[in-house]
């Protein structure tokens, strides 16, 4: 792994914002909330400032073990920009499990948080960009570790100290076991970079096609348990309902939007390892494309279609029997998670059949545009689902607690309660107009209402999913049976899941209330509330503008690239 | 105005009401009894900039007809503006897709099972049917809204008003100015949507709340078709475009209306799949159009504010289904079958609608059937498929706008002096009140019955002018159907369509026989008779209510006057327009010149049949003397002494039992759609309490069931979790192993 001055400056935007998390961790010693808050956006601007600075002009710049290109790019600007949304939340999350309890504690350690905050968006930004198993372990620590403090740090009431605890071990589980696929991936590949791993596992060396077959299961199964986990998906979803009710609202936020930028990010340098770099293969070993290869992209979108079926289901149909707020958006965060898959496993699915098709052809198809749909759906969909959740608890942030029923004349006033169940939000149409219309907004939109963003999301997803093999006839257990199932079950589960949403919606407009709710969370969150009402109704009616940054991210172009710079890495396992 | 593109005035003429409308919404709590500034100056200023638009494409099209020779054809004049890209999903950014649709003369049918680039622009358009439909909308739209100033005020709702009334032009003006199917679809149901609002506007009233509903119900008939029309589109045509775009790779994607489709003879589907999309286009405009089946809602929509009435229930809205069949022309053009049936549809809703206008005594209602039947008239000449009948159908569309409009606003000044009474038999002799008023309506009421230099009078004649060239195509010269000349072509083009093919012999052969003159005979002679039934009926309203002793009924009290200046201001540009606008466009043939530049009227087929249109001395007779004897009938039933006694009714016989009951559509549809759909309704709501609530409460408590394995799995004890993960994590490592293996 060599280190050069060009990797400084590949890695500006993430270097500026460890930066200026020190910055934050330095002055928290005499500075306050607000200060802290301050810093973090000024730092996050920064980054954002030094991301544009850099020339992006479609080409891929590779240094070490840090790749710049489309895809890593779009994941650098949306987790910058939640970045911005979500400090704003988080500075507005004026969480008190009982007010004036505790209310100072959590006040004082409000400026660690912003500097923890920073380190959680450097870490994951670096995600993006890894090119290299050891630097995308270290990336998905640095987003890990961070969250564990977080999580610790805003609720200190035995519930908050339970969940971050469940969150804590859970994650190392998952880590532990991403940790085991990386060995095993190193094992088949020789090497730590996911190129020369990738060039390896298309090879049709006799002794590799061995090796996959002890090892790509494990490799793939185990490396998922570290991708399911982080985007809250069977069969490591069982934290997110109890992790979501135990933590505060902007907490909820954080991991139901960051982590799953993780996951998808991991998907996608995952399901790339069985690509061939556009021109790399020549006519004659076009015809053999490594057994490896197939078998990965194979098992990849078997594995994947079948998570996506179970994970809609499972957390819809869990969302359908909760009554508190946070549980069902943590369940409804899980199904989301879902719909995300159904997209991976389509550009899976397009792979295998665009290697199916070089190889019954014999020849070098170099275009391996790939009907990637798929994948430009998933990064348009997890847009749309990432502003349409933090916009839903940047408003229950800003509506902070609420006043428990009260007679004057039954004795002192009871102290405020925070917004825990669905309930607690009948009325609101009357109380906060502004807040109600948003939150309707954004349900609707995560409902998949048209025109709202969410709609186009599922729209694409299910298109995508019918557009695999799409002249071939719909055989019993073929590909093109399995995805037009996958989008048959995307429909319903879109239709159960409007059943929950139109509850809470109903809630907020249909049912009154007497006691009031009191918008006594910060006012920051609800200016975050506002810019992702204004963003979605942005993307609702110009939807283009996503869809073409979607499209170049999820591209061909960006799979392949990661090998066209780096032709041979590989060291010889024996 | 050099230096301001005409892309930007477009886009100004419908924005500048919607700044109006939300301005009204947001301020209007503070304007109070100003409410109406923004909504008016939004609207005013969309009326300027499309008279600037109609001058500019005017000046595009050139001069008029060289004196009534057979000229060349002129040149379309079209110019799109896109606003941005609405919708974009999956390959539509992948350059190379669908470009095998983009070479003109490609059997579109092969297409059908490609993936397509699924992309929905916001676009508009400007031609010259657009330019003179948004300069009828926002011109009588002004008038109508400086009316309303007067006839609303003091009203609770009056910010409520003003707000819908811009929206609503805001609406119409992209209506007719999207170049785009899916577009179209939109703001068909936002006028829709404005038209609701403002039918139910006083929603206290039960039966203004009835109205609005029923309104609303009937349009989601037409509605749906509209919506299976796009599907069918869209399957058919590949794209929803009006208008030829460019590929990311330069070729030409065409347009469903677009010029490369018009200048290939097989560029449009007719047969079986065309003749549907085109039924089911004419059913979406009988139901906004208030055409027979669908006409029931139309009389009940006067329960909204006159002005609501007079501007979308007589002048715009409801010419939305005539701006959509005359501007699919060409798809019609594809499927005589279809064409056909527009003709048969239009001609008897004129008819049935003036039989029932003769025997109501409701002021309003009396204009509401007159509405109808006048609707009637613009589509029997849109169904005759050539160019003079499109120009006499948008020519009328234009007179009538203004004319009905007059009337409309005419019978709300009385309305607004008699204390909101609108029986024509409780009042009379009003002359002497409201002079004005009475002046004006007259103006009107000729326009409408077709005397001679009133604006009806030149359009009503054109329009029987078309009937007539088709009934007896030999004295019209070289009047060459052109749709009978294209069907077969069609026919053989679309053969290679296996699905189609056996349904489209018969499909046609059923509609097309209907394409004879004998047909087109009865239809001559219904709209002839409509034309002396339309005069008995408006002279009938005027004796009635103008002439006679001077009663005034008691609800009145010190009302009864004429309206201030802000009413009688608009009624007298009206009558103005009513009276010279006829002769002005018949006599310099400015009209029929202009709209044959329309793309949609481009098509080949057309140029044999642009003729200027001739002034026929026969007809012109015919068509007076029908008037004539109307209008004499009417006076003898109605000047002079009172009648408030059905004697008409008694004259009839049981006829006037019908014509009074509206030839019971209201109770035949109640007997065979409402009470069946109410059964319905209450079997559901059985099944719902018993069976799905049952099924519901089981479910609920499957949970207990059920829920009990996914609450062990969901105990909250980490260790659970974390067993369950890692084995969930083995289980797919092995079974991956499996799969591999096998």
């Amino acid at each position: 792994m060599t280190t050069s001055l060009q990797t400084f400056f590949l890695l500006g935007p993430e270097i500026a914002l460890v930066a200026a998390s020190l910055v934050v961790f330095l002055a928290g010693a005499f500075a306050g909330l607000r200060g802290g808050w301050s810093v973090a956006i000024v730092g996050i601007v920064g980054a954002m400032a030094l991301s544009g600075g850099q020339p992006t002009d479609g080409e891929t710049l590779v240094s070490g073990s840090v790749t710049i290109d489309g895809f890593s790019i779009f994941v650098r600007w949306m987790v910058l920009s939640l970045g911005l949304l979500l400090a704003l939340v988080q500075a507005g999350d004026l969480f008190r499990s009982a007010v004036g309890h505790n209310s100072l504690h959590n006040r004082g350690g409000t400026c660690e948080e912003a500097g923890t905050f920073l380190i959680l968006l450097a870490g994951l930004s670096l995600v993006g960009a890894a090119n290299d198993l050891v630097l995308l372990f270290v990336g998905l620590e640095l987003v890990s570790i961070p969250t564990y403090i977080l999580l610790a740090l805003k609720r200190t009431d035995p519930h908050g100290q339970e969940a971050s605890l469940k969150y804590f071990f859970l994650s190392l589980v998952a880590s532990a076991l991403f940790l085991y696929a990386a060995v095993c991936f190193y094992g088949m590949g020789g090497s730590t970079s996911l190129a020369a791993i990738g060039a390896r596992l298309q090879s049709n060396d006799e002794t590799i096609v061995g090796m996959v077959v002890v090892l790509l299961p494990v490799a793939l199964g185990m490396a998922m348990a570290g991708v399911a986990f982080r985007l809250a998906a069977v069969p490591m979803h069982f934290y997110a309902p109890d992790v979501y009710e135990g933590t505060s609202p902007g907490n909820a936020a954080l991991l139901s939007t960051l982590p799953k930028i993780a996951g998808l990010v991991l998907l996608v340098r995952l399901l790339a390892l069985g690509i061939p770099a556009a021109g790399s293969l020549t006519a004659t070993d076009a015809a053999s494309i490594g057994a490896g290869a197939t078998s990965h992209l194979t098992l990849f979108w078997q594995l994947t279609a079948v998570l996506a079926a179970l994970t809609m289901t499972v957390g819809n149909v869990m969302a359908l029997l909760q009554k508190n707020l946070r549980r069902l958006l943590a369940c409804s965060s899980i199904a989301h998670a879902g719909y995300l898959l159904v997209g991976v496993a389509v550009a899976a699915a397009a792979a295998a059949a665009q290697a199916d098709r070089t190889l019954q052809a014999h020849v070098s198809d170099t275009s391996w545009t790939l009907g990637l749909g798929g994948m430009s759906a998933s990064l348009f969909y997890l847009a749309t689902y990432v502003l349409a959740t933090t916009g839903i608890f940047a408003a229950i942030t800003y509506l902070g607690h609420r006043w428990p029923e009260w007679n004057s004349g039954s004795g002192p006033r009871p102290p405020r309660e925070e917004i825990a169940v669905i309930d607690d939000l009948n009325g609101l149409s009357g109380t906060n107009p502004v807040a109600a219309f948003a939150l309707a907004l954004f349900l609707l939109s995560l409902a998949g209402i048209p025109p709202l963003p969410g709609f186009w999301g599922k729209l694409s997803l299910a298109a995508s999913a019918l557009e695999v093999d799409w002249n071939a006839p719909i055989g019993f257990g073929s590909r093109r049976a399995v995805f037009v199932a996958l989008a048959v079950i995307l429909v319903l589960n879109a239709a159960i899941a409007a059943a929950y949403y139109l509850r809470i919606i109903a809630a907020i407009y249909f049912r009154t209330t007497k006691r009031g709710v009191q918008t006594d969370g910060g006012l920051s969150a609800g200016f975050a509330m506002l810019i992702c009402m204004a963003l979605l109704l942005m993307v609702m009616l110009q939807p283009r503008g996503l869809f073409v940054s979607a499209s170049r991210a999820g591209s061909g172009s960006t799979f392949a690239s990661i090998r066209v710079q780096h032709p041979t890495q590989t060291i010889d396992p024996q | 105005m050099q230096n301001i593109s005409p892309a930007t005035l477009l886009v100004l003429v419908p924005l500048l009401p919607l700044v109006g409308a939300l301005l009204t919404l947001l301020l209007g709590k503070i304007l109070r009894s100003r409410a109406h500034m923004p909504a008016i100056t939004g609207i005013a200023a969309a009326a300027a900039v499309s008279l600037v638009l109609l001058a500019s494409t005017s000046m595009q099209v050139g001069a008029g007809p060289s004196s009534g020779e057979h000229a060349e054809p002129v040149r379309p004049v079209e110019m799109i503006t896109t606003l941005w890209q609405w919708a974009t999903v999956d390959k539509a950014y992948t350059p190379d897709a669908g470009s095998a649709a983009a070479i003109p003369g490609t059997p579109i049918g092969e297409l059908t099972t490609e993936m397509r680039p699924f992309s929905i622009p916001v676009v508009l358009r400007l031609d010259p049917l657009t330019a003179i439909m948004l300069a009828i909308i926002t011109c009588v739209g002004l008038l109508v809204a400086i009316y309303s100033v007067g006839y609303l005020h003091d009203d609770p709702g009056y910010t409520r008003f003003f707000t819908l009334f811009a929206m609503f032009v805001f609406s119409m003006s992209m209506l007719v100015a999207a170049s785009n199917f899916l577009i179209v679809y939109v703001f068909w149901e936002a006028v829709g949507a404005c038209s609701y609002l403002l039918i139910g506007f006083w929603f206290q009233k039960p039966e203004a709340a009835r109205a609005a509903k029923k309104a609303f119900l009937v349009n989601r008939i037409g509605d749906f078709g509209l919506a299976i029309a796009v599907f069918l589109l869209w399957m058919t045509y590949g794209t929803l475009d009006f208008h030829d775009t460019l590929s990311a790779n330069g070729t030409i994607l065409p347009g469903i209306l677009g010029q490369t489709r018009l200048a290939d003879p097989a560029g449009m589907i007719g047969g079986a799949v065309g003749t549907a999309i085109c039924l089911l286009l004419l059913l979406a405009a009988c139901g906004k159009s208030a055409q027979m089946p669908l006409h029931v809602w139309l009389p009940d929509a006067m329960e909204g504010p006159t002005p609501a009435s007079a501007l979308i229930h007589a002048a715009t809205m409801v010419t939305a289904g005539i701006y959509l069949v005359a501007r699919c022309a060409p798809l019609f053009i594809a499927s005589p079958g279809a064409l056909v049936m527009v003709s048969i549809v239009g001609a008897t809703t004129a008819l049935v609608a003036a039989l029932v206008a003769t025997v109501q005594y409701d002021l309003k209602r009396v204009l509401a059937y007159s509405t109808i039947s006048q609707l009637g008239y613009m589509f029997a000449s849109l169904g005759t498929g050539t160019m003079l009948g499109f120009t006499a159908a948008i020519f009328h569309l234009l007179t009538h706008a203004c004319f009905k409009a007059l009337l409309f606003l005419g019978a709300g000044s009385v309305m607004h002096a008699m204390g909101g009474v609108i029986d024509m038999r409780r009042y009379g002799g009003l002359r002497r009140l409201m002079p004005i008023t009475a002046a004006t309506f007259l103006c009107g009421a000729c326009a409408l019955a077709g005397v001679a230099p009133f604006a009806g009078f030149f359009s009503k004649d054109e329009i029987l002018a078309t009937l007539h060239s088709k009934a007896w195509p030999n004295t019209h010269g070289q009047q060459q159907s052109p749709a009978t000349g294209h069907a077969h072509l069609h026919l053989s083009s679309f053969s290679s369509d296996a699905v189609a093919d056996d349904l489209t012999a018969d499909a046609l052969i059923g509609l097309d026989a209907l394409n004879c003159p004998d047909v087109w005979r009865i239809l001559f002679f219904m709209a002839l008779i409509t034309a002396g039934l339309t005069a008995f009926y408006t002279f009938r309203a005027v004796f009635m209510t103008f002439t006679g002793p001077t009663r005034v009924p008691a609800e009145a009290g010190h009302h009864a006057h004429e309206s201030p200046l802000v009413m009688t201001l608009p009624l007298m540009i009206l009558a103005t327009a009513s009276l010279v606008l006829g002769w002005l466009l018949f006599s310099t043939h400015w009209l029929s010149h202009f709209l044959s530049a329309t793309p949609s009227f481009a098509l080949p087929a057309f140029g044999q049949t642009a003729n200027a249109p001739v002034f026929h001395l026969d007809l012109a007779i015919q068509g007076t003397l029908a008037a004539a004897v109307g209008i004499v009938v009417a006076a003898i039933g109605h000047l002079g002494r009172r009648s408030d006694g059905p004697q008409m009714e008694r004259f009839l016989g049981p006829l006037g039992a019908l014509f009074a009951n509206q030839f019971f559509f209201d109770q035949i549809y109640n007997v065979l759609v409402v009470r069946p759909l109410e059964l319905l309704a209450m079997l559901a709501g059985i099944i719902d309490r018993f069976l799905v609530d049952g099924l519901v409460d089981f479910i609920a408590s499957l949970p207990l069931g059920i829920g009990s394995v996914v609450r062990r799995l969901q105990s909250g004890v980490l260790q659970r979790y974390a067993l369950a993960g890692v084995m969930g994590v083995l289980l797919i490592v092995f079974v991956l192993a499996w799969q591999l293996r096998s």
